[in-house]
C-alpha cells in the first residue's frame, strides 16, 4: 500500500492529470499573492521611488518626477551615508564578536551533561522572544546617568571615578546600543551553535580522549574545526540580523547623540519620516539591500552549497 | 572526586555565573517595578526591594494611588496589541498552512526556488518595507487602520512560519496520509482531520511566534498608527521613554506586563521555537 506514490493514488480516484499537476501550485497560490503584494511588490517600489524625486508633495499628488540617479548621486555625496555605514559596520562588528563569541562558548558549555543544566540553559534564551522595545528600554534605565545599575557597579567596583553620561557622549552611546543588542542576541547563537556542536559525530571524541587529547585541545582541533560550515552560516546571518537593527538604537539614542549612533536603517528611517525625502531614503534602502543580499547569498552558499557535492 | 565530577561541578559554577549575568536585565526591570519610588533612586540600590509592593502596576492600570495620575491607557495598548497580534496569527495560519502542506508534499517546478525565496524573505529589515508600505498604504487608505500593521505584519512573520511548519509535516510519514485516502478521504479532508492534528506541536509554534512578533513589532506601528488610541504595547512602551523619562518604577511595570507574554510562551514552547529556528536558518 505504502509503495503507491501520491501521483499513482490520485490516477486511481480517477483525477484529471492536469488538475493534479495543478494542486500544488494552489496550495502555495494564497501566500504567493500575499508576499508578492506586501513583501516583493514594496520592494520593487522601493527601487522605483529611489529614481524619483519624491517627498511630501509627490505624497499627495502622487505624480513623481523620474530623476535617474540624482538620488544615489546626493546621497553617495552626503557624509551622513558616510558616517551611517561606518556606525553599522561598527554596531555589526562588535555586537557579531560578543554575542559570537560568548554564545560559542555558552554552547560548548551547555553540550555536556551538568547539575541544572536545562534550567540554565532556559535561562540564558529567556531573552530570546522579548520585544526589542522592552529591551531597549530596560537598558536605557540600566544605563541611567544617575541612578542605573551599570554606574553603579562601575563605580563600586572603581573602574571608573565618575558615573559615566552614557547617552551624552558619542562613544559611551555607541558601546551602550552594542552592549544591549549583545544581550539580544545571544540565546540566537547559543541555539544555532548547539544545534551545530549536537550534530557533531561522537566517534572523533572518543579517539581524541583516547589519545590524550584534553578538553581544550578537543575544542580548538576538534569542535571548530568541524563546525566550520555552521560557525561560517551563524556568522553571516549574524551580519545579517545585525545590520538591518532599527529599533533598539531608535530607541535608546535615536541615532544620537547628533548621528553618534545612526545607522544605515535609522538613516533610512530618518528622511523618509523626519526629513520626508523619499526619494533619497529609498536610495539608501537599495544601498542595504544590495548589502544584504550579497550576505544571503554568501550564506546560502556556506549552508548549502556543500550538500550538492 | 573524580575528573568527571570536577568537571560537571565547574560547568556548573561558570553556568550559573553566565545565568546570573545574562537575567540581571530581566531581574533588573521586574525589581524596579516592584519597589516603592524611593527606593528607586536611593544610593547604594536594593537589589530586593525591602517590601515589594504593586503600586506601579496599579498606577499604569489606572487604578486609585496616591500618585499624580499617568496619560497613559495601558489597557487600551494591550487590547489594541491584542487585536494586531490576533488577526496577525490568524492571517498567517490561513496562508501558511496551505503552503507548507505543498511544500512537503508535493514535487512541483518552483520549489526550491520559492523555499530559497522563503528563507531570503525572512531576512527583509522591516525598515525597508516601512518606506514603500508607508507610501502605498497612504494611497490606499490602509494608513492608520489596524488592517495596515496586521498586513505587514502577517508578511513579517509568514516566511518563518511556513518554514517551520514544513519541517513538521515532513516529520509526518507520507504512508499515513496514502492509507486515509484510500479509505477514500480526499486531500483537504484529509489534511484537516489527520495530519493537522498530528502537527499540533508545530502548529502551535507558528500560532505563538506569530503572536509575539506582532505583539512586540515597533516599525510598522510606529509609522502607520498616529492615534494613541490604536497603537499596540510596543509603542505605549516608547511613549514612557517620551512622557515619563524618570518614571522609572512604571516604566518598568509596563515593560514587564509587555515581556510577560514573550517570557512564559518561551518556558512553554522552547523546544518547538528551537527546532524551528535550526531548521529554518542551519542545515
Amino acid at each position: 500500500m505504502s509503495s503507491l506514490s501520491a501521483e499513482e493514488l490520485f490516477f486511481r480516484n480517477k483525477r484529471s492529470f492536469s488538475r493534479d499537476k495543478l494542486t500544488p501550485y494552489l496550495f502555495i497560490l494564497p501566500s504567493v499573492l500575499f508576499l508578492g503584494a506586501i513583501l516583493g511588490f514594496p520592494i520593487l517600489y522601493s527601487l522605483a521611488i529611489s529614481f524619483q524625486k519624491f517627498n511630501l508633495t509627490t505624497l499627495v499628488s502622487g505624480k513623481a518626477q523620474f530623476i535617474g540617479l540624482q538620488n544615489y548621486i546626493a546621497i553617495l555625496g552626503n557624509p551622513q551615508l558616510k558616517n551611517a555605514l561606518v556606525h553599522s559596520l561598527i554596531f555589526t562588528f562588535f555586537s557579531i564578536l560578543f554575542q559570537f563569541t560568548i554564545g560559542l562558548g555558552l554552547a560548548i558549555l551547555l553540550n555536556k551533561a551538568f547539575p541544572l543544566n536545562n534550567v540554565m540553559r532556559g535561562v540564558l534564551l529567556s531573552g530570546w522572544q522579548v520585544p526589542s522595545v522592552v529591551t531597549g528600554t530596560v537598558f536605557l534605565w540600566l544605563f541611567n546617568l544617575d541612578y542605573g545599575l551599570v554606574n553603579f557597579l562601575l563605580t563600586s567596583l572603581r573602574l571608573v571615578h565618575e558615573p559615566i553620561a552614557w547617552f551624552f557622549q558619542a562613544n559611551t552611546a555607541m558601546v551602550a546600543v552594542i552592549i544591549a543588542n549583545i544581550w539580544l542576541g545571544i540565546p540566537f547563537n547559543v541555539i544555532l551553535l548547539s544545534a551545530g556542536i549536537a550534530g557533531l559525530p561522537e566517534d572523533v571524541y572518543e579517539a581524541a580522549t583516547v589519545d590524550g587529547a584534553n578538553g581544550w585541545q578537543k575544542i580548538f582541533y576538534i569542535t571548530l574545526p568541524l563546525l566550520k560550515s555552521t560557525i561560517m552560516a551563524v556568522l553571516m546571518l549574524g551580519f545579517i540580523y545585525t545590520l538591518r537593527v532599527f529599533d533598539i538604537i531608535w530607541i535608546m539614542t535615536k541615532g544620537g547623540p547628533g548621528i553618534a549612533t545612526e545607522v544605515l536603517p535609522t538613516l533610512a528611517y530618518r528622511l523618509s519620516f523626519i526629513n520626508f525625502n523619499f526619494g533619497q531614503s529609498s536610495a539608501v534602502s537599495v544601498i542595504i539591500l544590495a548589502i544584504l543580499l550579497i550576505a544571503a547569498v554568501l550564506y546560502l552558499k556556506f549552508t548549502f552549497g556543500e550538500e550538492k557535492s | 572526586m573524580t575528573r568527571k565530577q570536577i568537571e560537571s561541578w565547574s560547568r556548573f559554577v561558570v553556568g550559573l555565573f553566565a545565568c546570573v549575568v545574562y537575567i540581571i536585565p530581566l531581574f533588573w526591570m521586574v525589581s524596579t517595578s516592584l519597589k516603592p519610588v524611593e527606593q528607586i533612586f536611593q544610593k547604594p540600590p536594593m537589589f530586593f526591594p525591602s517590601t515589594p509592593q504593586l503600586m506601579s502596576y496599579r498606577s499604569i492600570l489606572g487604578l486609585p494611588t496616591d500618585r499624580p495620575d499617568l496619560y497613559i491607557n495601558t489597557v487600551v495598548y494591550f487590547k489594541n496589541s491584542l487585536i494586531i497580534a490576533s488577526w496577525t496569527t490568524i492571517l498567517v495560519f490561513l496562508l501558511a498552512v496551505p503552503s507548507a502542506y505543498a511544500l512537503s508534499r508535493f514535487k512541483f517546478r518552483g520549489r526550491s526556488a520559492y523555499l530559497l525565496f522563503l528563507l531570503v524573505a525572512q531576512m527583509l529589515p522591516s525598515v525597508l518595507l516601512v518606506i514603500p508600505l508607508f507610501v502605498l498604504f497612504k494611497r490606499l487608505g490602509l494608513y492608520s487602520t489596524y488592517l495596515g500593521v496586521i498586513l505587514a505584519d502577517t508578511a513579517l512573520a509568514l516566511p518563518f512560519a511556513i518554514i517551520i511548519l514544513r519541517t513538521s509535516f515532513l516529520q509526518i510519514p507520507e504512508a499515513l496520509e496514502e492509507a486515509a485516502w484510500i479509505d477514500g478521504g480526499s486531500r483537504l479532508q484529509v489534511l484537516w482531520f489527520i495530519i493537522l492534528p498530528l502537527v499540533r506541536a508545530g502548529l502551535v509554534a507558528v500560532g505563538v511566534f506569530s503572536f509575539l512578533t506582532a505583539w512586540g513589532e515597533f516599525v510598522f506601528a510606529l509609522s502607520f498608527l498616529p492615534k494613541t488610541e490604536m497603537q499596540p504595547v510596543s509603542l505605549g512602551v516608547f511613549q514612557f521613554i517620551g512622557m515619563y523619562k524618570s518614571n522609572f518604577d512604571t516604566m518598568m511595570a509596563f515593560s514587564t506586563l509587555v515581556a510577560i507574554p514573550a517570557v512564559v510562551a518561551f518556558m512553554f514552547l522552547q523546544r518547538q521555537f528551537v527546532s524551528g529556528l535550526t531548521s529554518g536558518s542551519v542545515k
